[in-house]
């Protein structure tokens, strides 16, 4: 990066393309690769139908599957309907609020 | 009303008068409860200005207002909290999305109350294109969601004991309302 490069030439060493400033990369501690996960809990207002349909339609999953994701929200009061990082587990989070879903966001266990 | 048919590309279903201005009364109240205390996508106080690139960068610079706490159990219904065990992620997800949310939800109330404003009050059948089934369906939950928290509806035992109430008891009424929302939305699922 530029003032190390402008160091060494005061120092005499010779460096090649000094000049060329580089672009600051993110600390990698700052990326956290911890998957997280995105929970949808029971309640008793929304119909069956309807929260088979937001996982079909959001998700793109099977009716099959969306069916047994609703099943399990319903018979153990949640379930895990996507995992992924922490950024689109927002999304999904955002948009099952969106649906009227109650849902929340944890990291993987 | 009968139940949602689907005709080509459009699901019909006819209301009458009296089910067209309950609905619209309901999502009218809806919108007006996400209306109030809707936080600002950029800092308060920024003058008005007509210069698209003067708002952008207001938009881009500018960190989104804190939220104000929720304190209507409606609005905490419709806006859950994303991370129940981490308070400062719950405000910072708030605070990015919740604005957005409330907009979005507002739209999708619009389209419903366009659709009924279109059948002249019950002259016409509501006729709902593909497209906006969504924001229907999710207009009648959100108008569910509503009635069921002033019902107080927690849990599958509570509207149970709902079921059971006399015909004089003052909540009666919203129940049969809740009851009418529950079977337009599945009548508008099975027709999809």
């Amino acid at each position: 990066m530029a003032p190390r490069a402008m160091a060494s030439e005061q120092e005499g060493g010779v460096t090649p393309a000094g000049g060329t400033a580089i672009a600051e990369r993110p600390a990698d501690a700052e990326l956290d690769h911890t998957p997280w996960v995105t929970i949808v809990w029971d309640d008793p207002v929304n119909l069956m139908s309807y929260v088979t349909h937001v996982f079909v339609t959001y998700f793109h999953y099977s009716r099959q599957k969306a069916e047994r994701l609703m099943l399990e929200v319903h018979n153990d009061g949640k379930a895990i309907v996507s995992s992924g990082g922490r950024e689109q587990m927002e999304r999904d989070c955002t948009a099952m609020h969106e649906f009227g879903l109650w849902a929340t966001l944890d990291r993987a266990e | 009303m009968k139940k949602f048919k689907r005709r080509g590309r459009l699901l019909q279903c006819r209301f009458s008068e009296y089910e067209v201005k309950l609905l619209d009364s309901l999502v009218d109240q809806l919108s007006e409860l996400i209306r109030v205390g809707m936080p600002e996508p950029a800092a308060p106080g920024t003058p008005a200005t007509a210069d698209p690139f003067a708002l952008w960068e207001r938009d881009l610079t500018a960190e989104p207002a804190d939220p104000e706490p929720l304190e209507d159990p409606v609005l905490q219904r419709l806006f859950p909290n994303a991370y129940p065990h981490d308070p400062e992620a719950a405000h910072d997800f708030r605070r990015f999305t919740e604005h957005d949310q409330r907009t979005r939800k507002l739209a999708d109330a619009d389209v419903v109350r366009d659709h009924l404003a279109a059948t002249e009050g019950g002259r016409y059948p509501v006729q709902i294109d593909e497209t906006a089934t969504q924001a229907w369906l999710r207009t009648l939950t959100a108008v569910r969601l509503a009635v069921a928290t002033r019902l107080g509806v927690t849990d599958a035992d509570s509207l149970d004991e709902l079921a059971q109430l006399r015909d004089d008891d003052p909540r009666s009424y919203l129940l049969s309302v809740y009851e009418w929302l529950g079977y337009c939305q599945e009548s508008l699922l099975e027709a999809l």
